[in-house]
C-alpha cells in the first residue's frame, strides 16, 4: 500500500510533457555524477557543458536545451535518470555518464529505445561502444592514450626495464594497467616487480620500497588524482629520482596541486592538449576562464561533446529527431575541437590525436 | 503509460532493495545483527550472471536456483563459527566476510577483476522481482505464530532464556542466517541480469548499511516493514530530484542534504520505523 502510495506521490509531483523541447530546438539530456565518487569529473563536465551550450547559442548553432541530472556515481540512477530522459522528458540525445561501469548498465537501454548517447568521459576499452549503434563517444580509451605516450617517453627517456604500481580495485586504474601491462610487452621493456594498492590506502612505503629495490629504469604508476599524488611525493621522499610515467588518473589539475614539487618531471599520456593555440582550444580555454574553472581533460571532453551534437544537427539538416541526430552523428568529420580535429572511426570511438605532457615548473608541458 | 515506462527501473529497483531489506531482517528477527549479506549478494550476482553468459539455454528459473543455492551453502559454515559471536562482534566478523569476497572478485582475472561483468542479457522482469519478493514475504510472514516464529522471538529477546526452555538456539539462528544468504544471493542475480553488468564496486560495506538502513528505517516490528523502508528510501531521492528541479535548485549535493536530513526525521520520531505509522493509525 504505502510503496504504491509513494509511487503515487512521486507521480502526481511530475507533471507529464512538462520539459518539452523549445520550437526550433533540442533537448538533450546529460547524466552527470554530481555527488558521490565521481563528484570532481561532474563538475567538471557540467562547466564545459553549460560553457559549450552558450557559445554555440551565441554563435548562431542551433539552439540545444540541455537537462543536467545528477546520478550519484552509482548505476540504479544512471539508469532512473536515462529512462527519465528517455520515457518522460523525450531528449533527442544523451551525453553521458560519466563512470564506464554506469555507461555499461544505463547505455543498453537507449540502445532498446534508439536514442543516440554519447560519451564524454568513458575510456574503458570494451562493453561501451559495442553495446550497440546508438552508442558513441569522444573519450579517447586507455589503449589509444597510452601505448603512443610510452613510445614517446622511450623515445625522450630511453628505458628498458619498468616497475609498476597500480590500484587493483578501481574500474578506472586497473582498466588502465591492463592496457599498461599489454603496451610494455608490446614495446619490449621488461617489468621487473608488479606492486597492487587499494583506493583507501595512504601509505605505499612497503610498495615503493620493494619497487624500488629492484632498480628498474622507470616506474610506471596507474593510480586516480588523490592516490598519485601521494604515491609520487612517496617516492621522492624514498630517494627515487628516476622518471615516472603515470596514466589517465594523473590527468587532473589536483594532482599537481597536491604533489607539489614531487610532481616534477611527471610524465602522462592525454587526449587534450591544454597548451593548444588552435582557435577552437583557445575559445574553449576563454569560456571556462569566464567561469571560473581551472580546465581539465574532461571539462574539454564535455565542451567537445556539445559541439558534436551541434555539428550532427547541423549535418542533418537542423532537424533534432532522434533518427536525424543518429544520422548526423555518422556524418561528423574532422569537426575543429578543444581535443583537436574530431573524427569517429568506424566502430563510433573518438578519433583525434592523443598529446603527452610532462609537469614542469608546477605546470604541464606538452612534450614535443 | 510513457510515466510507467519512465519509472519502471525504479519500480524494479524498489522489489529488489525489499529483497535486500528482507535479507537483513531474517537474522534481524531473532536478534542477530549480521551484515554479511552484501557478499552473499556478490556471490549470486556473479553465479547467476556467470551461469547465463557461459551455458546458454539454461532457464532463468535454474539460474535463480543456483544463485540461491550457492550463497546458502557457504552460508552454512561460515554461520556455525560466526553465530557464537554477539551483538557488536557478529557484525565485524560479517563486516569481515563481506570485504572477503569483494576482494575476492577484485582479485580473481576470469572476471576481469574491478573492472566486472558487462552485456549479461536482460532477463528479469518486473512480475519475476515481485514474485520473489512475494515469495520471500510470504516465507517470513508464515513464520509470525508459527512454532519456530515463537523461537526466533524468544532468542531475540533473550537467548540464554531460550536455551534453557529446551530452544535449539544455534539451528535456529543458522536456518535465518542461510534463509538470510539465499534471498541476497536471488536479489543479486536478479540485480546483475536487470542492470546488464556486475562489478565489485557494488558490493562494498556501503551496500550493506543501505540494506540495514531501509530495514530499519521501515521498522522491523512486522515482517513487512523491511519492505516498505526499502520502498521508501529508494522513491525518496527521485522524488526530491523532481522537488528540487521544481523549486528550481541545480542538481547536486542539495538532494543529498535533503535526503539525509528526512532519514534523520524519520528515525528520531519513528524510532519503530515507518511501520508504527500504520499501527498508530489503526489504534487511533
Amino acid at each position: 500500500m504505502v510503496v504504491l502510495l509513494l509511487l503515487g506521490i512521486a507521480c502526481k509531483e511530475k507533471p507529464a510533457g512538462e520539459a518539452s523541447a523549445p520550437s526550433g530546438g533540442a533537448l538533450i539530456g546529460a547524466a552527470l555524477s554530481l555527488t558521490g565518487a565521481a563528484a570532481v569529473y561532474g563538475a567538471q563536465q557540467r562547466a564545459g557543458i553549460q560553457a559549450a551550450a552558450e557559445e554555440i547559442a551565441q554563435g548562431g548553432g542551433p539552439k540545444l536545451q540541455v537537462l543536467i541530472e545528477d546520478d550519484g556515481s552509482t548505476k540504479e540512477q544512471g539508469i532512473t535518470v536515462f529512462q527519465k530522459f528517455i520515457n518522460r522528458d523525450k531528449v533527442s540525445a544523451i551525453l553521458g555518464p560519466t563512470l564506464s561501469n554506469t555507461a555499461s548498465a544505463a547505455d543498453p537501454l537507449a540502445q532498446q529505445a534508439q536514442v543516440p548517447v554519447l560519451g564524454i568521459s568513458n575510456t574503458a576499452a570494451t562493453g561501451i561502444t559495442d553495446i550497440g549503434n546508438y552508442i558513441w563517444r569522444d573519450s579517447l580509451t586507455e589503449a589509444q592514450v597510452i601505448p603512443g605516450a610510452f613510445k614517446k617517453a622511450r623515445e625522450k627517456l630511453g628505458f628498458k626495464t619498468a616497475g609498476v604500481l597500480y590500484g587493483n580495485d578501481d574500474v578506472f586504474t586497473k582498466a588502465g594497467y591492463d592496457v599498461m601491462r599489454k603496451t610494455l610487452a608490446d614495446q619490449g621493456i621488461k617489468v621487473l616487480d608488479t606492486q597492487t594498492f587499494a583506493k583507501p590506502d595512504r601509505d605505499f612505503h612497503a610498495q615503493l620500497t620493494a619497487l624500488i629495490g629492484v632498480k628498474p629504469d622507470v616506474v610506471v604508476v596507474s593510480a586516480l588524482a588523490d592516490n598519485a599524488a601521494a604515491i609520487v611525493s612517496q617516492a621522492r621522499q624514498l630517494g627515487w629520482s628516476g622518471p615516472i610515467l603515470g596514466g589517465n588518473g594523473f590527468n587532473s589539475p589536483a594532482f599537481i596541486k597536491n604533489a607539489g614539487a614531487a610532481a616534477e618531471g611527471v610524465m602522462v599520456g592525454t587526449s587534450w592538449n591544454s597548451l593548444s593555440q588552435e582557435p577552437a582550444n583557445q575559445k574553449f580555454l576563454e569560456a571556462m576562464k569566464k567561469r571560473g574553472v581551472n580546465p581539465d581533460q574532461f571539462s574539454a571532453q564535455a565542451f567537445t561533446g556539445v559541439q558534436i551534437l551541434a555539428e550532427a544537427i547541423k549535418r542533418a539538416g537542423g532537424k533534432t529527431g532522434r533518427e536525424e541526430i543518429e544520422k548526423g552523428l555518422g556524418l561528423v568529420k574532422d569537426l575543429d575541437t578543444p581535443l583537436g580535429k574530431f573524427s569517429f572511426t568506424p566502430s563510433r570511438d573518438a578519433q583525434h590525436d592523443p598529446s603527452v605532457q610532462q609537469v614542469k615548473d608546477g605546470k604541464f608541458q606538452i612534450v614535443q | 503509460m510513457d510515466l510507467f515506462l519512465a519509472y519502471q527501473s525504479l519500480i524494479a529497483f524498489v522489489g529488489i532493495n525489499g529483497l535486500l531489506a528482507l535479507s537483513v531482517y531474517a537474522t534481524l528477527c531473532c536478534g542477530q545483527l549480521s551484515l554479511a549479506n552484501a557478499g552473499f549478494m556478490a556471490i549470486g550476482a556473479y553465479t547467476g550472471a556467470l551461469i547465463t553468459q557461459h551455458a546458454r539455454g539454461v532457464p532463468f528459473v535454474a539460474v535463480l536456483a543456483a544463485s540461491a543455492l550457492l550463497p546458502a551453502i557457504i552460508a552454512v559454515p561460515l554461520g556455525l563459527p560466526v553465530l557464537r559471536l554477539r551483538g557488536v562482534f557478529l557484525a565485524i566478523a560479517t563486516i569481515g566476510f563481506g570485504e572477503m569476497v569483494r576482494l575476492f572478485f577484485v582479485n580473481w582475472d576470469y572476471t576481469n577483476g574491478a573492472l566486472g561483468l558487462v552485456a549479461i542479457p536482460q532477463r528479469t522482469h518486473l512480475w519475476t522481482i515481485f514474485l520473489a519478493l512475494a515469495g520471500a514475504l510470504y516465507l517470513l510472514g508464515r513464520l509470525r505464530g508459527s512454532r519456530a516464529g515463537y523461537a526466533l522471538e524468544a532468542i531475540r529477546e533473550d537467548e540464554t532464556a531460550a536455551r534453557t526452555m529446551g530452544i535449539d538456539t544455534t539451528a535456529h539462528k543458522l536456518a535465518m542466517f542461510v534463509l538470510g544468504a539465499a534471498i541476497a544471493g536471488v536479489a543479486g542475480a536478479l540485480e546483475a541480469h536487470l542492470t546488464f553488468m556486475v562489478a565489485p564496486s557494488g558490493y562494498g560495506f556501503g551496500r550493506v548499511v543501505d540494506m540495514l538502513v531501509q530495514a530499519v528505517v521501515g521498522g522491523t516490528a512486522a515482517f513487512f516493514g523491511p519492505v516498505i523502508g526499502a520502498a521508501f528510501l529508494t522513491v525518496l531521492p527521485e522524488v526530491l530530484r523532481e522537488a528540487g528541479a521544481r523549486l528550481g535548485f541545480a542538481p547536486g549535493p542539495f538532494r543529498l542534504f535533503l535526503n539525509g536530513a528526512i532519514l534523520l526525521v524519520v528515525i528520531l520520531f519513528l524510532p519503530n520505523g515507518l511501520v508504527s505509522l500504520l499501527r498508530r493509525r489503526r489504534a487511533a
